[in-house]
């Protein structure tokens, strides 16, 4: 009794605001954090892949410079022109001793490549990538090669960055949309919301494979990026009609009615008031999106329709092997590696909903 | 209620209106027509010449803008006629016929495998609640939840069809029967059943987690309710407060999805079919998606949405009978 008459003498402390109370919770979720750190170091391997595999050294210094013809994976553009002007044609480790004795340079981890085989001997001593259904996992490949003899450990660790990049960019082109569309339907309601309605019934009743199977085909060569825009284009009446929700919910409060007796326009209700309030619940269906539009590009790929080769997608390994069933090895590792990341980010979208809804929370008392 | 039904179904008349007008624009702007894409897959030097092509592409009325064709095709349909397929020569309706058995009989054995199990899992699952064995169901539930279906369905085939050759344990890779004459329908059956077994899997296990967890939540929260006390009060066994209680009242929530499910009963999954070959469907989808064949793939997404926007009826429907709190004024 005493202690409790102490505690509301003591000066209250500030209070914590909406995000670090809901990370607070999410903190104490063991499961949900270990998806996190997971998706950290998925963050980290697709970062730093040409630095963990790959053919071209990560630092070297060739005739008096020195050049960083590592960074080429991210974009052919970055290969340095020096390179090919000497005509090295993708062999570093023979042609800079040779065109260069002075030369050195830093080489990745493990030396091979997610886009060709590796030949006998381009590195000293390492033979050539076995081809057909003889590439089982080995010392010199880890996880094996594929029946054209590339390995998938390079494609597996380059892949990665391909897997993350199709999550964050779809989906964040798909939640741009979304809560855009969602909050202006939701606010001005009459019209605006009729029209955003049924189109948003529209783009949820067309069967999601023939959306994205026809744009696919109208853009022609789909690389990866145009992959993504797709995915982005037909992933958002989800997040839209959540978004409409909140906001219906919300624009009666009394918070935004003070806001409107202040005199604050609707651009600055909907964007100061009434988004911050109506974020956290969005949050967890995109991050179930990011998963799901994960799973769709590598089933994308699987079937076929995905970026057509040399590509490093997870899912165009296993696409590789429908027709080599022998080959185990082609199921396991991206498999596994599909299973692992959707369960992650499934796990912290799980975790996020119960840090942020206060209707979980309530029931947990 | 008929007020109600009356303007639900006016609104899904426009959006059918819309989507498939929007899909007609979309398909007819993919690259390649049915003309050029089959006879150049075939044999290059067999390719039409000019004035032939132009003669069949009137013939199709494939000559005509977009725009055009779609009311053609749309005035068709009105009188009831879904037009003939180019590439396969029958009529849309007949294909759909004949792929809608192989189609339904593997979903609705999923559907029902699916409820089978579920139920009596979820129960279980809400009655062991927060206890080992049920946090370990739940999570390896969770866990399957999170298989991707097309690797599941690859690292069964890598079993049963490759692994497996030549002792008792084998499964065939793909196809609905192994094509050989039977004497009796029963081997006729059999055989069918023997290829149904590793798509069924794969069509069940995901539906399987997701409604055993969807159960378990329900029935959680229906436990907290206050007559599940009075019911534990007035000394009602647990089994009999589960089920007779308790179990009652999810069902509620589980008409809706016994509702939504109705697009993907008969509409098929594309991957499993095309992974196994299952001539049904979703893969006669992707082929005439492929062949650019316009009236089957206009038919089956008039179909699928037909589908989808009619188990979203249904689904509101059902809610409504089995809750009478619940009226959809």
């Amino acid at each position: 009794m005493n202690e409790a008459m102490a505690d509301t003498d003591r000066r209250p402390t500030p209070a914590r605001g909406f995000w670090a109370e809901a990370w607070a919770r999410y903190r104490r979720m063991p499961l949900a954090m270990a998806a996190l750190v997971f998706v950290g170091c998925l963050g980290l391997v697709a970062l730093l892949a040409p630095a963990i595999v790959g053919t071209k050294p990560v630092v070297c210094r060739y005739k008096g410079q020195i050049y960083f013809p590592c960074l080429a994976y991210y974009s052919r553009d970055l290969e340095p022109v020096i390179f090919s002007r000497d005509k090295f044609r993708g062999e570093y480790p023979k042609n800079l001793a040779a065109k260069d004795p002075e030369s050195w340079a830093v080489w990745p981890l493990v030396f091979q490549d997610p886009y060709r085989a590796v030949r006998a001997d381009e590195w000293p001593g390492r033979p050539a990538n076995p081809a057909r259904d003889q590439g089982r996992p080995s010392r010199w490949n880890l996880m094996g090669t594929n029946q054209n003899g590339v390995d998938v450990f390079a494609k597996m660790v380059h892949g990665t960055l391909v897997a993350l990049l199709v999550g964050f960019v779809s989906m964040g082109i798909a939640a741009t949309i979304g809560v855009t569309v969602g909050a202006l339907a939701g606010y001005f309601g009459g019209w605006v919301d009729v029209i955003v309605s049924r189109i948003t019934e529209v783009v949820m009743c067309i069967p999601t494979l023939v959306l994205i199977l026809a744009l696919l085909a109208i853009v022609e060569k789909p690389t990866i990026w145009k992959m993504m825009t797709v995915l982005g284009l037909t992933g958002w009446p989800g997040i839209s009609r959540l978004m409409r929700a909140e906001f219906l919910r919300l624009k009666s409060a009394e918070f935004v009615t003070a806001a409107r007796a202040v005199g604050a326009g609707p651009g600055r209700i909907i964007l100061r008031h009434v988004l911050p309030n109506a974020l956290a619940p969005v949050m967890v269906p995109i991050t179930f999106g990011i998963a799901a539009a994960i799973l769709t590009e590598s089933g994308l790929s699987f079937l076929g329709f995905g970026q057509p080769p040399p590509s490093a997608s997870w899912g165009s390994l296993l696409n590789d092997a429908r027709s080599n069933l022998r080959m185990w090895w082609l199921v396991f590792f991206p498999g596994t590696a599909i299973f692992l990341t959707v369960l992650a980010f499934n796990l912290v979208g799980e975790g996020l909903q119960k840090a942020t809804d206060p209707r979980l929370r309530e029931a947990r008392k | 209620m008929i007020h109600h039904l009356l303007r639900r179904l006016a609104l899904g008349l426009v959006t059918l209106l819309l989507i498939s007008f929007l899909v007609y624009g979309l398909i007819r702007s993919i690259p390649g027509t049915p003309l050029t894409v089959a006879v150049a897959q075939t044999d290059p030097s067999r390719r039409l010449n000019p004035a032939d092509l132009e003669r069949m592409k009137a013939a199709y009325g494939l000559d005509k803008p977009w725009y055009q064709a779609y009311f053609i095709w749309l005035s068709n349909v009105a009188r009831g006629d879904l037009g003939r397929s180019i590439s396969r020569k029958a009529p849309v309706t007949q294909l759909i016929g004949e792929r809608i058995g192989p189609t339904l009989a593997l979903s609705a054995a999923s559907m029902f495998l699916t409820w089978a199990i579920s139920i009596p899992l979820g129960l279980y699952a809400a009655a062991r609640s927060g206890r080992l064995d049920e946090r370990a169901v739940s999570l390896g539930l969770y866990t399957l939840y999170s298989v991707p279906t097309f690797v599941a369905a690859l690292a069964l085939q890598v079993i049963f069809s490759v692994r497996a050759e030549g002792t008792a344990w084998e499964l065939p890779l793909f196809g609905m029967t192994s094509g050989l004459p039977h004497a009796t329908t029963l081997g006729w059956l059999a055989d069918v059943a023997r290829h149904a077994i590793l798509p069924l899997i794969c069509m069940t296990y995901v539906s399987l987690a997701w409604y055993t967890r969807f159960i378990n939540t329900n029935l959680q929260e229906v436990l907290r309710q206050d007559y599940i006390r009075t019911a534990r009060a007035k000394g009602a066994g647990p089994i009999r407060v589960l089920v007779h209680h308790a179990f009652r009242n999810t069902l509620i929530p589980l008409a809706t999805l016994l509702g939504l499910s109705l697009p993907a009963l008969l509409g098929g999954s594309v991957i499993i079919e095309q992974i196994f070959t299952w001539p049904g469907m979703g893969r006669l989808f992707f082929e005439s998606l492929r062949e650019r064949d316009y009236p089957t793939i206009m038919g089956l997404t008039l179909l699928f949405s037909l589908l989808t926007l009619a188990g979203q009826l249904l689904a509101d429907f059902l809610y409504a009978w089995v809750d009478p709190r619940v009226s959809l004024e």
